[in-house]
């Protein structure tokens, strides 16, 4: 499966500097990258074009919205492209979106396409944040906000370019928006490229480590929700507000209710579920189940070896927009009990 | 495919049966069994608003209303659309009513 990276971030914030220099090495010489023109000036363009051979240019507009079968199109042309041997192969696709589009239609487009997904996989989307305009923008562009949320990987860039307190508050403002992320930081050139694309969670090799980082955040995310008495949650008169939190669940849970549950709840309010990721403890299987999913799109479920620490238990993260820990809870409690009153009944006759 | 009942069963995240790598040892449901235990579970939890599922040959669900209108889809995730249509509005897992029922929810 070739792994499909989006990299996304507002305008201005440091895409294309850091698409140029990680495309310099030697790691990412067979990288298919898609741009994506807006406006009038294909900037991206003319500065991609230098750098990568096989850039192919998107016709018109946005990524978002009205180009998406462009898109689905795009990337089985590489592929039929690299197959039929006019053009080089490669071992990974990058999409850079465009600063106003939103990255969640891009990743069902990858994962909804029958075709694209039994070659590609969706790998880290990487979001770029600008140190000097990042807290304004984060405050005046809801797009800013959902394109962090959703992130793998944040990238604080032009860190060069104001000083340590406000990198700080800056770092401190994405972690409430999305816990799960780590948040390098950089100057425009330097790139660790393994911490943006290498530590992947589709990477078998990588998993084990990536997982513990999830858990490690869920910890944390755990820890400030006692320490505070769930502060995310006062923002939810606010229907825009994004609220973080982990459910617990110690005994195996049913994989099939719970999967009645999530469809139900993605069907309902997907646009609103940003990110869920957990590692699950379920009766169908000896090993723990990895689930992620961005929005509606929820990802084929992952396997992992053995436990990453004693602890046996399903620990599922969400972050979501205007939607509360509590509401979350009673309704997958609702259906995991129901499943259980049933396995019970069964048991007895 | 199962080897139990030779049915080809469907790609979705939720069937165990098209993820045979995440969903070891010997706990893991046949694809009949789980289609079967999937619609007994959604029956309980639609039984208020009297809609039932059944399985088609594991390849789809067929949704039905109590005046006999019937849809048929191919994934769970294309049932909740179903539901909409035939109850005539939304369905929410989160809304408290529902939920209630589901929390008394008999055989």
């Amino acid at each position: 499966m070739i792994p499909v990276n989006v990299v996304t971030g507002f305008l201005g914030s440091g895409k294309t500097t850091l698409l140029r220099e990680i495309l310099r090495s030697a790691e990412f010489s067979d990288t298919a990258v898609i741009v994506n023109e807006f406006g009038e000036v294909g900037l991206d363009h003319v500065l991609l074009e230098e750098v990568e051979e096989g850039v192919l240019l998107l016709e018109s507009g946005c990524i978002c919205c009205t180009i998406r079968s462009d898109l689905k199109e795009t990337i089985r042309n590489l592929h039929d492209k690299a197959a039929r041997g006019d053009m080089p192969k490669f071992s990974r696709v990058v999409i850079e979106t465009t600063g106003l589009a939103d990255p969640a239609p891009i990743v069902s487009t990858i994962a909804a396409d029958p075709i694209i997904r039994n070659h590609y996989r969706v790998a880290n989307v990487i979001c770029t944040v600008d140190a000097q305009n990042g807290r304004h923008t984060i405050e005046s562009q809801p797009e800013a906000k959902k394109q962090i949320s959703i992130a793998d990987r944040l990238l604080v860039t032009k860190a060069d370019l104001v000083d340590d307190e406000c990198i700080a508050e800056l770092k401190g403002t994405l972690h409430r928006l999305n816990p799960l992320a780590p948040i390098g930081t950089s100057c425009g050139t330097g790139f660790d490229a393994d911490f943006l694309f290498g530590e992947d969670i589709g990477d078998e090799k990588r998993r084990e480590a990536e997982v513990r980082r999830w858990l490690e955040s869920a910890q944390a995310l755990e820890r400030s929700e006692h320490s505070h008495g769930h502060h995310h949650e006062h923002d939810l008169h606010d229907d825009h507000a994004t609220n973080s939190f982990v459910l617990r669940y110690a005994h195996p849970i049913d994989w099939t209710a719970f999967g009645i549950w999530l469809t139900a709840l993605l069907h309902a309010h997907g646009e609103n579920i940003l990110r869920v990721k957990g590692i699950l403890n379920v009766a169908e299987s000896s090993t723990p189940v990895i689930l992620h999913g961005v929005q509606h799109v929820v990802h084929p479920p992952l396997h992992l070896e053995r436990w990453p620490d004693e602890d046996r238990t399903s620990r599922i993260v969400f972050i979501t927009r205007g939607i509360s820990e509590k509401k979350i809870r009673r309704s997958l409690d609702a259906f995991l009990g129901m499943a259980e009153r049933m396995r019970r009944e069964s048991a007895v006759a | 495919m199962c080897g139990l009942c030779g049915l080809l069963g469907t790609v979705h995240w939720t069937e165990t049966s098209a993820h045979p790598q995440a969903f070891t040892g010997a706990t893991r449901r046949t694809i009949r069994a789980e289609r079967l235990h999937r619609s007994e579970l959604v029956n309980r939890a639609l039984a208020a608003a009297r809609l039932k599922l059944t399985d088609f040959q594991a390849t789809s669900y067929i949704v039905r209303s109590p005046t006999g209108r019937q849809e048929i889809v191919g994934d769970l995730q294309s049932v909740w659309g179903a539901v909409d249509r035939l109850r005539g509005k939304p369905i929410d897992p989160l809304d408290d009513a529902w939920i209630d029922e589901i929390e008394k929810s008999a055989p």
